[in-house]
């Protein structure tokens, strides 16, 4: 569909978009509930990602860092920095899970997590993730892998009734909440793996977090194999649901692309009529089909006349341009963090793996951006308007409530989108206007002046 | 010879007070209790305010993924705002087996050729530091290859804090740039400010004033600084330290080498900016100028002093309880009791030696210095009845259940509170946050809950 770059050919990255993966992996621990993320690495690894997370989510952050000095580094192979580590934080608190992480200077020096892991007497987690492989999406899959690998106990039963809910890195907490309540309205029970809907969803909590309050249990993730279903959303988590069927062969896996606009939601409430055995949408669904199918008509008219520039992690990619292409949305181009398999069917002109320096001298192609806050500063460069999603976003606020996925997400990312464009558009016509005029009157000045005298 | 700084001696700073106590303050960090950014965060944080210089980090996106675009401190470079703008090797396995310097050297080039800088730093991070990427040799082929300086930063994170990083930051400089060009022209009163980041643009709060006198910024350390101007910082009269005890080492040095010699100063709150601004002029040395300087110094204050009117009835009688970091502990401080509120508390448990001894002269004997903050601060707001908490977002919730007003005061805020008319700013959002209904209403019980 797309033409696709997948390698920049350039030896750096310049205004860079991409995350790491350790960075994934945090948040995918900050979705279980009391639950304290370990980074084994620099101090400063654990620190901008605090700082990131704390600053998107307007929240305080549960993270805490092995802080590998350059001694350790070379000494110790793991072993002290992360045992000593689990002795100082349960000093202070008593977490479910602890969640160790790797980064590219403990995969570098070869720590041998597996082994430590063995060593430690509570509920710990490990998952290797350098930050020269990678991005945000593989580091936040290869956590959720783990956690189902290392925590679920196989199962030869099935509860007919419940559904695993796997979504991709880039969902925002209120996304999460709203395809669980969808699937529940089809009398399914649902767990979310990771689930960030209850954890950095804004909520006014009991006091600061020490560890992540809210997320799916340790309980709930060791009794996850009954689930009778598996429905990974986004290209980057579908190997999730061969690791849970490892637990329990009967389990049916189901993947979804993405969950966004008419087609996309479409799909996943066929499928849960299907398999609930309904015949019917429950009110509030058909209701909202139905608002979707207006905002589409719309906002046809101002997306239609749009070529866009999105800049966000692959599988953020294909939901968006599938939503903007259904209203006639010029997707020109497509600017992903990392390589993904889905890049290839993303709904767009062009797609490459890159950075806002090569989206900067591809500005031809595109009126406006959607991307995260650092696209703000390259709209304001070239004078063009800039819708902000995906991580991270330090300018606004209300970033986890912000729902774009399903039915009616869609509706609201739509009215958005096409109100954004439109200002943009009137800003331009204003612009222009104000030229002619101030033309007119330098003009008119110019005639009004006593002609020559032609003797 | 390499240009890797001796971390040893970075560590133990003669021109430090607490160095003659062997406890100090600069220890390692504790795994799993470790809060705070390493030595490459506070490498970058020292030298990103230098806009016409690139800034490449040489190293994994964990490294600037999140870290760049970040900090809001303002250039008036005419040139585009490379502070704004980051520059990574992003390096993937490939590199790591068999080393990223080809592809360090190429980065440096596409820099050069692309955005035309004045100087190319390039930081080491943990992982191109352990895989053994010769830093040294890249830049100084970049420098030969272009002809124009591209310096090396070892601050990987494992070497410590962003304290020592800033350190590290302060001996490249002094190591690649100062002292390598001369200044077009010099004046008697020509001073360097060493830790002005320009953060939110606090340099420009009492830039002028400085320029009003006579004073001339040589260069600026970094904010708004421009490396043409570093480079002959070994001219200046004066060295003027900045709320930033970690480049004591850069100005020790500068005194050794140069003879320069350096005064600490601070630019929050109208006692502090007016004491500063004297300092400065005392250290200069002219009669004419410490006379002149008392005048604007009384000019301002009176100035000041009359738009502060309508807030002294307000902040009559409120006490405070600050938790903040470092120099904030008693810089803060000041400015707050500049506008008559009572400073019951304050945090020191990131404070040098020096700056709890000048918290403790700024507060008083009756008030606490609080050595564990986010377990004490509730405790004493309710024993000093305080009415307002001053601290990064964490506190918020101590706020909203001791039911009192809160303003946020972490350093990535997007106003500046420093220098004369800074206080008025810090003033209206104090007001606002003592006023605010919200932190009254926000955790009342609904009217179904017993």
């Amino acid at each position: 569909m797309a033409e696709v770059r997948r390698k920049s050919g350039k030896p750096l990255q310049v205004n860079p978009h991409k995350l790491s993966q350790p960075m994934g992996a945090t948040l995918a621990f900050l979705g279980v509930d009391r639950c304290m993320p370990l980074m084994h690495g620099a101090q400063g690894c654990a620190s901008f990602t605090k700082v990131m997370f704390t600053r998107h989510f307007c929240e305080p952050i549960a993270l805490q860092t092995t802080a590998v000095t350059d001694v350790t580094a070379v000494l110790d192979g793991g072993d002290y920095s992360i045992l000593e580590s689990i002795k100082t934080i349960r000093e202070k608190v008593t977490p479910e899970l602890i969640g160790v992480h790797t980064t590219g200077l403990t995969e570098t020096k070869g720590d041998d997590i597996r082994g430590v892991a063995g060593k430690i007497d509570v509920p710990v987690v490990y998952v290797g993730t350098a930050d020269f492989k990678g991005g945000l999406e593989s580091g936040w899959t290869l956590t959720g892998q783990a956690l189902i690998d290392q925590l679920t106990a196989r199962c030869d039963r099935i509860d007919a009734q419940k559904m695993v809910l796997v979504p991709h890195v880039s969902m925002q907490p209120i996304e999460v909440e709203k395809i669980r309540e969808l699937i529940e309205a089809f009398g399914f029970k649902v767990v979310a793996v990771p689930d960030l809907s209850s954890s950095l969803d804004n909520h006014l909590g009991e006091k600061q977090a020490s560890l992540s309050s809210g997320g799916v249990t340790v309980t709930e993730l060791e009794q996850l194999a009954d689930a009778a279903f598996i429905v990974t959303l986004g290209a980057s988590v579908k190997g999730v649901g061969a690791t849970l069927q490892t637990k329990n062969p009967a389990i049916r896996h189901r993947h979804f692309n993405h969950v966004s606009g008419l087609i996309g939601t479409d799909a996943l409430v066929a499928w849960l009529l299907e398999v609930s055995g309904r015949d019917a949408l429950p009110a509030a669904v058909e209701r909202w089909r139905k608002r979707l199918q207006d905002a589409m008509l719309d906002s046809h008219f101002s997306i239609g006349q749009t070529r866009f520039l999105l800049v966000a992690e692959p599988d953020h990619l294909a939901a968006m341009a599938a939503c903007l292409r259904e209203v006639g949305g010029k997707v020109t181009l497509a600017v992903a963090t990392v390589d993904s398999p889905i890049l290839a069917d993303i709904e767009a002109d062009q797609v490459i793996v890159g950075d806002l320096e090569d989206a900067e001298n591809m500005s031809d192609a595109y009126d406006m951006i959607i991307g995260n806050f650092h696209t703000e500063a390259l709209a304001h460069r070239l004078g063009k308007t800039a819708v902000m999603r995906g991580f991270p976003n330090y300018e606004e606020i209300g970033n986890a409530l912000k729902n774009d996925v399903l039915y009616e997400g869609g509706a609201y990312f739509l009215f958005e989108i096409a109100n954004a464009a439109e200002r943009m558009r009137q800003e331009q016509v204003h612009r222009e206007r104000e030229q002619i005029r101030l033309q007119r009157i330098a003009d008119s000045n110019l005639d009004s002046r006593p002609l020559p005298n032609h003797a | 010879m390499s240009s890797k700084p001796k971390i040893k001696e970075l560590l133990v700073e003669s021109a430090c007070e607490h160095s003659t106590d062997k406890k100090g303050s600069c220890n390692a960090p504790k795994p799993g209790a470790t809060t705070g950014g390493c030595a490459l965060d506070g490498a970058q944080i020292a030298l990103f305010p230098f806009a016409d210089a690139a800034h490449l980090v040489h190293g994994p996106m964990s490294c600037v993924g999140g870290a760049w675009e970040t900090r809001l401190t303002p250039t008036s470079w005419s040139g585009r705002d490379l502070t704004q703008t980051g520059f990574a090797t992003d390096i993937n396995t490939n590199d790591v087996v068999f080393g990223g310097e080809k592809k360090l050297a190429a980065a440096i080039d596409h820099i050069i050729a692309q955005y035309a800088p004045e100087a190319v730093f390039v930081y080491s991070t943990c992982v191109t530091a352990l895989t053994g990427d010769d830093l040294d040799a890249a830049c100084k082929q970049g420098t030969e290859r272009h002809g124009i300086p591209c310096v090396p930063v070892h601050a990987p994170g494992f070497v410590g804090a962003k304290n020592l990083g800033s350190r590290i930051a302060g001996e490249a400089v002094l190591r690649h740039l100062i002292g390598t060009k001369e200044p077009e022209e010099s004046t008697p009163f020509d001073i360097n400010l060493i830790g002005e980041h320009n953060n939110t643009g606090e340099l420009w709060r009492y830039r002028h004033l400085l320029e009003e006198l006579g004073i001339r910024v040589l260069s600026t350390f970094s904010g708004d600084g421009r490396i043409s101007e570093i480079r002959t910082a070994h001219r200046a009269k004066l060295n003027v330290i900045v709320c930033a005890k970690s480049l004591v080492s850069m100005t020790r040095k500068m005194q050794e080498r140069y003879g320069i010699p350096w005064i600490s100063c601070s630019f929050y709150g109208m006692t502090d900016t007016s004491n500063s601004i004297l300092a400065i002029a005392e250290a200069l040395d002219d009669a004419d100028l410490i006379e002149r300087t008392r005048r604007l110094v009384a000019r301002e204050e009176a100035r000041l002093e009359e738009k502060l009117i309508p807030y002294r009835e307000i902040f009559s009688g409120k006490k405070a309880v600050l938790n903040t970091g470092g120099n904030k502990s008693w810089s803060i401080a000041s400015a707050l009791q500049d506008l008559g509120i009572e400073v019951v508390a304050t945090s020191v448990r990131k404070s040098t030696e020096e700056d709890k001894a000048k918290a403790r002269k700024y507060l008083g004997e009756n008030a606490v210095l609080m050595t564990e903050p986010a377990s004490q601060q509730a405790k004493v707001i309710d024993e000093t009845g305080a009415h307002l908490l001053l601290a990064g977002g964490r506190s918020l919730y101590t706020a909203i259940k001791k039911r009192i007003a809160f303003t946020d005061v972490n350093q990535e805020k997007k106003k500046s509170y420093g220098g004369y008319d800074g206080l008025l700013v810090l003033a209206e959002d104090l007001k606002n946050s003592l006023q605010n209904p919200v932190f009254e209403l926000v955790d009342r019980k609904a009217p179904w809950q017993k």
